[in-house]
């Protein structure tokens, strides 16, 4: 057995000498022909079937990878979105504080800023909870304005809060005056949430739709020229004692997070105060 | 079985040129049909050994288009010795098999340049170990070891299956 075994490691390495040589001496073509003709076959259906399950192979990675960068995609794209979201929040909150400081420093005023912590819009009753209150100083009755206008007035103080009645609240009626004609009158809320104008005018008044309804200044609550809103519709009753006009309010009470409370000073004309407005 | 042993020494040696290269780690290819013929040299002893690397070796040897007999001649050597000495070795552990491995492809790398040497072949020896025969030596002893254990396990299962 072994004998044999090493014969044929002799004849093996005897043939493996002669291929070589001859090949050294530029033969054994012959040999390598025939060996090709075998191999080439052979070879061209392996590569075949390599580059078939490369290429499934392939597919799948490439499917793999649109996968994980399609999830890697929506998770920056989210990221972003709430980046996004924050950055505008930011800058509009940035705005808002910027407009109420702008109104806070040309008002000739004591103030005080609060922020709205809490709504309640029932219909009952129109009401914010701003977050000053005993503790701040704060008094009943307190006029509350935005930079847009008058949000109301403090109707309860708290320990750290406040509640605002809020001009559409049904119970609340300001004294007010129509910009243009003078005209006087009360502003009233309205269970549906909207603002009239009560006023007493013969003919009408003169009121034209789009007029600017401010605050009066009278009764001493508000001071004067902090605007109301704006004159939507006019219910001219002709011979009737009082005429009524819609005003759509110049804040809008369901979005407003940050008010000034008017905490002090004496009570005048504030409407220059809010001139860009009128 | 000899169907088997054909496709295996075939396919193994012509194999390594196409499907070789998709196993390529680093630029580092293992040499699939020294592996294969080592196997056989194990289970079959030496004589098979021997005829497999040399059959092997040859269409390896053709495939690559190198000098041919130069690889027929050193895997005919390594599978007669691996079959010879085989059956003394405690071949099922993979601390002999990676090991093993790695030695019989730097002996049959170094035996391949020594015979290339006496035909002129160029190259350096020590760029020759440093970049192709210790990393595919490496390559081989743990493709070889996963293939052992591979084996063994498919035997498991076909033992159990009544």
């Amino acid at each position: 057995m072994r004998i044999r075994a090493l014969a044929l490691l002799g004849i093996v390495a005897g043939v493996c000498l002669v291929l070589l040589t001859l090949q050294m001496r530029g033969g054994a073509g012959l040999a390598s022909e025939a060996l090709a003709v075998v191999t080439t076959p052979v070879q061209t259906v392996l590569a075949r079937i390599n580059r078939a399950t490369l290429g499934v192979w392939g597919t799948y990675r490439d499917w793999k990878n649109v996968r994980t960068d399609n999830r890697r995609l929506r998770e920056e794209t989210q990221r972003l979105r709430v980046e996004a979201l924050r950055v505008s929040e930011t800058d509009a909150e940035n705005q808002r504080l910027r407009r109420l400081l702008a109104l806070k420093e040309s008002l000739p005023l004591e103030t005080m800023a609060g922020e709205i912590i809490a709504r309640e819009w029932g219909g009952w009753v129109r009401s914010l909870t701003v977050n000053r209150g005993r503790g701040d100083s704060v008094v009943r009755l307190t006029a509350v304005i935005a930079p847009d206008g008058l949000v109301g007035r403090i109707i309860d103080v708290r320990a750290g809060s406040s509640i605002v009645q809020v001009l559409t609240d049904p119970a609340s009626n300001v004294g007010a005056h129509v910009v243009r004609t003078r005209t006087p009158g009360i502003v009233e809320g309205e269970p549906r949430g909207t603002l009239r104008f009560k006023y007493m005018a013969r003919d009408g008044g003169g009121l034209r739709v789009g007029d600017m309804v401010v605050t009066s200044g009278l009764g001493g609550l508000f001071p004067g020229g902090i605007p109301i809103g704006r004159v939507r519709t006019i219910d001219d009753r002709g011979a009737a004692l009082f005429s009524y006009a819609q005003v759509t309010p110049a804040v809008d009470f369901a979005r407003i997070d940050e008010v000034l409370l008017l905490i002090g000073g004496a009570v005048r004309d504030v409407a220059s105060s809010f001139k860009g407005d009128g | 079985m000899r169907t088997f042993l054909a496709i295996a020494v075939l396919g193994g040696g012509v194999a390594h040129a196409t499907v070789g290269s998709a196993l390529r780690i680093a630029d580092v290819a293992p040499d699939i049909p020294l592996i294969v013929v080592v196997l056989l040299a194990l289970r079959r002893g030496p004589e098979f050994g021997c005829g497999a690397g040399f059959v092997a070796g040859l269409l390896q040897d053709a495939a690559t288009g190198g000098l041919l007999g130069v690889q027929a001649l050193t895997k005919a050597v390594v599978g007669f010795a691996i079959g010879v000495v085989g059956s003394r070795l405690r071949v099922s552990q993979p601390l002999v098999q990676v090991p093993g491995l790695v030695l019989l492809s730097v002996l049959e790398g170094l035996a391949r340049f020594g015979l290339l040497q006496l035909f002129h072949f160029p190259a350096p020896f020590g760029e020759l170990m440093t970049y192709v025969v210790l990393p595919q030596a490496l390559y081989n002893g743990f493709l070889g070891a996963a293939l052992v254990l591979a084996l063994a396990w498919a035997e498991t299962l076909k033992d159990r299956t009544p």
